[in-house]
């Protein structure tokens, strides 16, 4: 069964005043009108209803929408120890920005980044969400490194996530996703992504584990993702065009998540299209055991345009599947 | 004249404009009544800067919300979308193109001609530039993200045209996007030249918080006359690079972080001036903040302007520079 799922980040406003309610509640927390509790409250009821909109859209495995991060760097990096969090730089061609985590020693995992946030969103659902963590290759890219190679660095990284992931594990995530979109930028660099995976795989225990790539191709380490030691591969096939020529000629083993809805763009795409491009690959890979979902997380669209996105999402699946 | 002080462009909106902004969405406000409290925060900022002595003024964009929306506002074949998020939790709204872009006439002239008309010191004419507009616009009609850029071009030409024609001296054309792309810096030279083609007066684009290793090459090739940098966040990594590769056309540095609150001691950015000058000979360098100070209060922003002003004295006169 062709399935569905999304890359995890959700717009967390839309353009109606019930929509904007957590940007209320931040902007009143700042001026020290609501507390902590409070703001959480708010919080928790807008990520309810990011899984509902991807339940009601035909979402199987959705996320919490990462409605809490503030940036995908940041956001694990402040919970390591021998980091430092500085000034925002921009996240890659998005224009939005990141907290750049500054290494100024050793790279230890200290405590749970996304652990308390996973349980709340699973507890409001039967069954499973996925946890997503952000990939040790993205994080040594994206930070300001103290001089050292940066293998060591990546290195040091996947020990700090693989912390996170046993984290996740011992609390029962049945589904993890680590998002490494950096490699897009550096697809020669995909031996040290590689040896990180490795390091993360070896504490997933029986939780099904992805790795997710997007903003860009990655024709030229197909070969080598296809064959790291994971469930799934998730592609982004829309800024990563030029990886569908690679995927129909080398095809994989295993089965693909594949990123066929354009999520940096308004425009609607169109499923039957998206479905026919898929079906090209029946034989090359397990499609029926694969999912479809966006290129990348939906929260650069606005929230209208990203709901209409999740339901051109489970449209093209059913066309796939249909295909089969 | 040397070693002259600017500012890159936006300033932050006093409390009475952004309240009327808030009641003209909601059409409480009529258009007249909007345009003329504009114009009041516009003097106050044109008086603002003559009175603390920055020699090269902006309008501060009072009249402008977010800087690519209010062109997308402008242009037919171009609409405005849902709010999407820029950072923490500030949203913004984004140009939506869906048809062949077209504009019906001047965008920014009158209010340039009518902040020029409020001071003797030559005040710069602003504009989007095309590559920044593509790539933070959903495309919902152009082929490909060149041919989109090469229209944003198209009509930001004849706009800076108009700009000169009607007496302006100096054109920036803000870039913040330079570096999203790295393999599309062909494109952001080609489009970049395509506005400033043909063009008398002084040219100048701004760029900020990217990957300035990558764009490095670059500098010399963008098609304009100044470069106007964020250089004090970024730790002034730069500097020892255009000592090596040296800059060929004027540098505007900037020296006040505009993501902090904190207003920057005399000290310290006399010290970041100094080591500006350490490359740069202070006929090739302009003092200014390192992006808009939009995101600021206003007190912030006259503190912040105060402080870059006085160093920059300070640095003219005990290096005896005029
Ligand atoms: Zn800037």
């Amino acid at each position: 069964m062709v399935s569905t799922t999304v890359v995890g980040s959700y717009p967390r406003i839309g353009d109606t005043s019930a929509e904007q309610r957590l940007r209320r509640a931040i902007a009143k927390f700042d001026e020290r009108g609501i507390s902590e509790e409070e703001l959480r409250t708010v919080e928790r009821s807008v990520v309810k209803e990011v899984i509902e909109e991807q339940r009601a859209a035909g979402i199987s495995l959705p996320t919490d929408g990462e409605v809490t991060w503030n940036d995908s760097q940041s956001h694990f990096a402040r919970h390591f120890d021998g980091i430092e969090v500085d000034g925002l730089v921009r996240y890659f061609d998005t224009n939005t920005y990141y907290r750049q985590p500054v290494i100024v020693g050793p790279i230890r995992w200290r405590e749970p980044a996304v652990l308390d946030e996973w349980r709340f969103a699973s507890s409001v659902r039967e069954a499973p969400l996925k946890a997503v963590v952000t990939g040790p290759y993205t994080l040594a890219s994206l930070a300001k490194g103290d001089g050292r190679p940066k293998r060591e660095i990546v290195h040091e990284f996947a020990n700090a996530i693989a912390g996170e992931v046993r984290a996740l594990r011992a609390a029962g995530a049945s589904h993890i996703q680590v998002d490494e979109p950096a490699i897009t930028r550096n697809p020669a660099d995909v031996k040290l992504l590689a040896d990180a995976v490795a390091t993360i795989a070896a504490e997933r225990g029986t939780a099904w584990l992805s790795l997710f790539v997007y903003f860009g191709d990655v024709a030229s380490a197909l070969g080598t993702l296809t064959s790291l030691p994971i469930d799934n591969l998730g592609l982004d096939l829309v800024q990563g065009e030029r990886t569908w020529k690679a995927l129909a000629s080398q095809g994989s083993d295993i089965p693909l998540t594949l990123g066929l809805i354009d999520a940096r763009n308004t425009r609607r795409d169109d499923p039957a299209r998206a479905a026919r491009a898929a079906l090209t690959l029946k034989g090359e890979l397990p499609l029926g055991e694969s999912y479809v979902s966006p290129s990348n997380g939906l929260e650069f669209l606005p929230r209208a345009k990203a709901r209409e996105k999740l339901g051109l999402v489970a449209e093209t699946a059913r066309l796939v599947e249909a295909g089969l | 004249m040397s070693l002259l002080t600017t500012s890159v462009g936006s300033f932050p909106k006093p409390p009475y404009l952004t309240k009327a902004r808030a009641q003209h969405s909601k059409g409480e406000l009529p258009d007249e009544g909007l345009k003329a409290l504009e114009e009041r925060a516009t003097r106050e900022w044109i008086a603002f800067q003559e009175r603390i002595g920055i020699d090269v003024l902006v309008d501060g964009e009072q009249y402008r919300g977010d800087m690519a929306t209010y062109f997308a506002e402008n242009l037919g074949g171009c609409e405005v979308s849902g709010l999407v998020r820029s950072y923490g939790n500030r949203y913004y709204k984004k140009p939506v193109v869906t048809g062949e872009l077209v504009r019906a006439g001047p965008i920014t002239v009158d209010w340039w001609s009518w902040a020029q008309g409020l001071t003797k010191r030559p005040l710069k004419g602003m504009l989007t530039g095309p590559y920044t507009m593509m790539d933070w616009s959903f495309n919902e009609h152009y082929p490909s993200r060149e041919d989109l850029a090469l229209a944003f071009a198209k009509v930001l030409h004849a706009e800076a045209r108009d700009l000169q024609r009607a007496g302006a001296r100096v054109i920036q054309i803000d870039e913040p996007a330079l570096s999203a792309r790295t393999d599309e810096l062909d494109l952001v030279v080609k489009a970049l030249g395509a506005v400033t083609q043909g063009l008398d007066a002084k040219t100048i684009t701004h760029t900020c918080y990217g990957n300035y290793d990558t764009v490095f090459p670059y500098f010399n090739r963008l098609p304009v006359d100044q470069l106007d940098l964020e250089m004090s966040n970024s730790g002034l990594d730069l500097l020892e690079r255009f000592q090596r590769e040296p800059l060929k056309k004027e540098i505007a540095f900037g020296v006040i972080d505009v993501h902090n609150h904190v207003v920057e001691s005399k000290d310290q950015v006399r010290r970041r001036i100094e080591q500006a000058l350490e490359i740069f000979p202070p006929g090739q360098l302009y003092i200014d903040p390192d992006c808009g100070l939009k995101t600021r209060t206003v007190e912030e922003a006259e503190a912040k302007l105060r402080v870059m002003v006085e160093a920059t004295r300070a640095v003219k006169e005990s290096r005896g520079i005029r």
